[in-house]
């Protein structure tokens, strides 16, 4: 679009064609989600009433004060913080040391490794459940912390892994060889040098982890027992009864639960936006 | 130094889980149900305690669903040895977790402390060995809506098919987005098979089944209800949306005062009420086919309970479905969960108390539990496969003889 | 780092090769432990379970029948259906994710708006992707409902006299589920080319401007060639994911109406969970995994020519 700002006499034209462009795009985009935030104010009944209406007379907090009201689901949320930080944060550090392996050394394998960890996402989940089921049984690991953790890896390690690599591939050499140079062991080079640089692309890889870690329900179910090791999609579920739903305490909870994600999004929009670009041009 | 990083982080994660393994003195019994979170806040640990305060020495933890993925929970769990001591099931999943061998015999629990069973309602049997006690009953009633009934000129709930039909035509009025029945078919969810139905044919005395086989061609009980549904769908008067309508969906749109009837679980009062407290409404008997005056099949869901057949610890479960079976706990049971009990000395309070509840223990007294899905081998399947032609159907892919044999055929490969 | 001896020169130079040789196999070392335990072994037992029959759901051991499940899908048409169904809707996601990404990106880099109106459009733009699939299918499921808001709006503009059964009519399910993921899908292309935008050099445009390039021009010869390695990728991964999604079809049709939107995913749970035949669910997967496979070749051999 910026290319068509040459003739001034179009300029006003492009403008409005732009803001009617976003505006019908952020309507498609927003508008459900409106309904959604609206509804969560609406009494259950409220919610199926015809004709619809985005405000009505049954407007209320309770949803919201009904869930936060309530340990177990403010436990849900606990966990769910607990559980996408440190995911994110590991998968952060493994695949930064993986993305700085394929990207500065060649070795044996190489390719086949690539090509094997880029397959790893390609098995449907569903399939796994009950062989990987026993496996964290088997491990000691169900019902923790710490068999969410490493599943969530496990799905997210490939992707950070491939924008790693495409990051620091970005990067010239000639850095390392500087520190190596004055002494300086590969690890840091590493983390002296090509981690304060790249970290744009870490940030991005890490909301986007974060998201993922955060919306699991599958594996965040089967692979805990009790309510103190769940985490907000299941809570969520938990309001989906045999006979019927909390629709409004539903809502609510996803209004909620998406805040953290949005919040960091801007957070780190600045970071996000120019981190992806240089991680995924090259990746 | 990375080496170190990652053995911290590994540390880490060993020490958060270790946890789950701490050794406990007393038995810890496990039970995994979806009743908890379907019960009024704590109304179901009170039960729990009340039992760990009358069995010293044994300690109930509660494992709780949501109830759409119990049945799957419970397969991983018979398959990786994680399944818990007891487990709450639906009639449904019995055969299944039987051929599994996940389920223990309660015949066998029950000779061990010499049990009297005479006060058992129910017991689900198969190979001549009881596998699920339901706890508690939810039946299906017709409710029927007094005011839409009121407007539409009709006195009295409809008693037979015909009048069903002449119900539900003069209470629909699709202009102003009222319509007589409404009919749950997802495929999601399709105990709408099961409930809304199939319930029709057990009415009327009628069975899906000759010599546990079963039997959908030619057979006149099911044929007719099968053209009495599609009758009143091609009418217009069924509530749209049904290829994909849950129970859920069903109470909603009730509620909301747009269907005049619908088959439904009592379990369903209160909410209505709580959510509109303005809607009159009354429960009636499923009508039969005309000039049937035998007794009526009266279809149900259940909450059954079961003993996992890797428990350490089943003299001690066995205790803990004593007690929910006990005259006191299941009238209390019955009582929060607004359903009927499992145990035929229990009363609930509510059928005292409540005209509405009393209408339908009524009913209850008057007809028998109907649901012969309950024990057959992947229950839920077969609801799925009779769901599809079912559907074709209606929509008029296909005829009345095809569907059935359709539905037969794709039945007969399961026994 | 460890002490060196000087006294063995040639043993230091050995020592020395193997520890360049070791050290890319160190910095992997975590992502291979990890991948090798919690991936192989669950994907191989996958493997072993659609050559055996009598798994996990039977008392009965398990017996070796070769390749005889393989059989039974490849010649069940129902498998088929939920084939071709995966494709239809994995391949108009992918496309239309990448129609609309693009197109989103290109408005939100638009030099016409302000930072602060950018940014506060790029936040109701991400909207979509933030909410778990569950309520995504709950939410759609409440706008699409015969008497829902879009029914309301659709019935008040006359472009129809009755209620449109968006997810209970067998010809319109399938496309509607198809537009619920492309809702939920597109903001992760959308970012990407954000992103991938922002790094294309402004000498670019500036060089095709003075060959008197139009607009159209200047899209088709630089951005479009410049998001190349970007729009591959994200293809290929977005192809991947989709087939998967499970949970939005589940909880909107159930796969139904009839088998209207039977996919190859919700087709391999009720193999597994409702019909208890883990054999064929397992093969299934592995025939998901084939297919996945395919398309992930042309990935890896996209990544390796990007790279170079």
């Amino acid at each position: 679009m910026s290319k068509m700002m040459a003739r001034p006499t179009r300029t006003g034209l492009t403008k409005a064609l732009v803001f009617i462009g976003l505006i019908l795009g952020a309507l498609f985009a927003g508008l459900p989600v409106l309904w959604m935030f609206a509804s969560s104010f609406k009494s259950n009944t409220e919610i199926f009433a015809y004709p619809p209406r985005l405000v009505d007379s049954s407007f209320s907090f309770t949803a919201y004060t009904t869930v936060l009201g309530d340990p177990q689901q403010r436990r849900f949320f606990f966990n769910s913080y607990l559980i996408s930080g440190l995911v994110t944060l590991f998968t952060l550090i493994v695949g930064t040391l993986a993305g700085y392996s394929f990207s500065r050394y060649d070795f044996k394998f190489k390719r086949f490794l690539n090509l094997v960890i880029i397959g790893v996402q390609s098995v449907p989940p569903i399939t796994l459940m009950i062989p990987y089921f026993g496996l964290i049984v088997w491990l000691q690991l169900y019902n923790s912390y710490g068999a969410l953790i490493l599943t969530y890896m496990v799905f997210t390690l490939p992707y950070a892994i491939i924008m790693m690599t495409g990051y620091f591939n970005t990067l010239p050499r000639e850095l390392d060889e500087a520190v190596m140079i004055d002494g300086g062991s590969s690890f840091v080079v590493l983390w002296k040098i090509l981690v304060p640089i790249s970290l744009p692309g870490i940030v991005s890889v890490g909301v986007y982890t974060f998201m993922l870690a955060w919306n699991e329900f599958l594996f965040a179910l089967t692979l805990t027992k009790t309510n103190d090791m769940r985490t907000v999609p299941i809570g969520i579920q938990l309001l989906m009864g045999q006979h019927s739903f909390e629709w409004n305490q539903m809502l609510a909870m996803s209004v909620l639960g998406s805040l953290p994600v949005l919040i960091l999004f801007l957070v780190s929009q600045r970071y996000f936006i120019a981190g992806m670009a240089a991680g995924s041009i090259k990746g | 130094m990375k080496k170190w990083l990652v053995g911290i982080l590994m540390i880490a994660i060993l020490l958060i889980s270790g946890n789950v393994m701490m050794a406990q003195d007393p038995i810890t019994l496990e039970f995994a149900q979806w009743w908890e979170p379907e019960l009024p806040a704590g109304e179901f640990r009170a039960l729990m305690d009340a039992f760990e305060a009358q069995n010293p020495g044994i300690k109930v933890e509660l494992v709780s669903g949501p109830y759409s993925t119990t049945k799957d929970q419970i397969v991983a769990g018979a398959a990786t040895g994680t399944m818990s001591d007891v487990v709450g099931l639906d009639g449904a999943w019995v055969s299944d977790f039987v051929k599994q061998g996940a389920l223990a015999s309660l015949t066998d629990l029950m000779g061990a402390v010499s049990y009297d069973a005479s006060e058992l309602a129910a017991q689900i049997q198969l190979n001549g060995a009881t596998y699920m006690i339901p706890v508690v009953n939810f039946i299906y009633p017709v409710f029927v809506n007094l005011d839409l009934l009121a407007a539409a000129g009709i006195e009295n709930p409809p008693a037979t098919r015909s009048e069903f039909v002449d119900a539900a035509t003069k209470l629909t009025d699709a202009a102003n987005n009222v319509y007589g029945w409404v009919l749950p078919l997802s495929m999601e969810q399709p105990n709408g098979i099961q409930n809304d139905v199939m319930s029709w044919v057990w009415a009327t005395g009628g069975s899906m089944m000759k010599d546990g086989m079963p039997n959908l061609v030619d057979n006149a009980d099911v044929s007719s209800a099968m053209e009495f549904i599609k009758g009143m769908y091609d009418a217009g008067v069924i509530a749209p949306g049904a290829f994909s309508m849950r129970e859920q969906d069903k109470v909603e749109e009730f509620t909301n005062g747009r269907v005049g009837m619908m088959v439904d679980s009592l379990a369903h009062i209160n909410l209505i009420r709580e959510r509109n407290p303005e809607l009159k409404f009354a429960i009636t008997a499923l009508p039969a086919a005309d000039g049937y005056e035998g007794p009526r099949g009266l279809p149900y869901a259940s909450w059954g309970i079961g003993v996992a057949e890797n428990s350490e610890h089943k003299a001690e479960a066995w205790k803990l479905v004593e007690f929910l079976m006990s005259a006191e706990t299941n009238s209390k049971l019955s009582s929060i969960a607004n359903a009927f009990p499992g145990n035929v000395k229990a009363t609930p309070d509510f059928v005292q108390t409540d005209e509405l509840f009393a209408a339908a223990f009524d009913v209850f007294q008057k007809g028998f539990l109907a649901n012969e899905f309950v024990g057959l081998p992947v229950a839920e399947n077969l609801m799925r496969e009779f769901d599809e032609p079912f559907q074709l159907y209606l929509d008029g892919g296909m005829e009345l003889s095809e569907f059935l044999s359709a539905a037969q055929d794709a039945w007969t490969g399961h026994f | 780092m460890a002490k060196i001896s000087i006294s063995n020169e040639t043993q230091n130079l050995t020592w020395q090769r193997m520890k360049r040789q070791a050290v890319p196999f160190a910095y992997l070392s975590p992502t291979l432990l990890l991948l090798a335990v919690l991936s192989f072994i669950p994907i191989a037992t996958v493997v072993y379970y659609s050559l055996m029959n009598n798994v996990i759901i039977t008392k009965d051991p398990p017996s070796f029948v070769g390749l005889d499940n393989y059989v039974k899908i490849l010649s069940d048409k129902n498998f088929f259906n939920a084939l071709g169904n995966t494709l239809f809707f994995a391949i108009a996601s992918v496309i239309a994710h990448f129609v609309l990404g693009l197109l989103f990106a290109m408005l939100l880099n638009s030099k016409v708006v302000g930072p602060v109106t950018k940014s506060l459009f790029r936040v109701i733009y991400i909207l979509p992707w933030v909410f778990t699939a569950s309520i995504i299918a709950v939410l759609w499921r409440l706008l699409l409902y015969p008497n829902g808001v879009v029914n309301y709006f659709m019935l008040g503009a006359g472009f129809s006299t009755e209620p449109i059964e968006w997810l209970s009519s067998r010809q319109l399910a399938l496309p509607t589920v198809t537009f619920i993921n492309i809702w939920s899908g597109y903001p992760f292309y959308m970012v990407s080319f954000l992103a991938g935008l922002q790094g294309i050099s402004e000498d670019l445009y500036e060089a095709g401007k003075i060959d008197g390039a139009s607009g159209i021009q200047l899209f088709r010869f630089i951005t479009l060639p410049q998001l190349k390695p970007v729009i591959i990728s994200l293809a290929m991964l977005d192809f991947i994911w989709t087939t998967h999604q499970f949970t939005l079809i589940w909880m909107t049709t159930g796969g139904g109406p009839v088998r209207a939107t039977e996919m190859l995913s919700t087709f391999t749970y009720k193999l597994a969970f409702t019909s208890y035949e883990f054999s064929l669910a397992s093969t299934t997967a592995m025939l998901i995994l084939a297919l996945s496979l395919f398309v992930g070749v042309f990935y890896v051999r996209n990544q390796r020519s990007a790279n170079e």
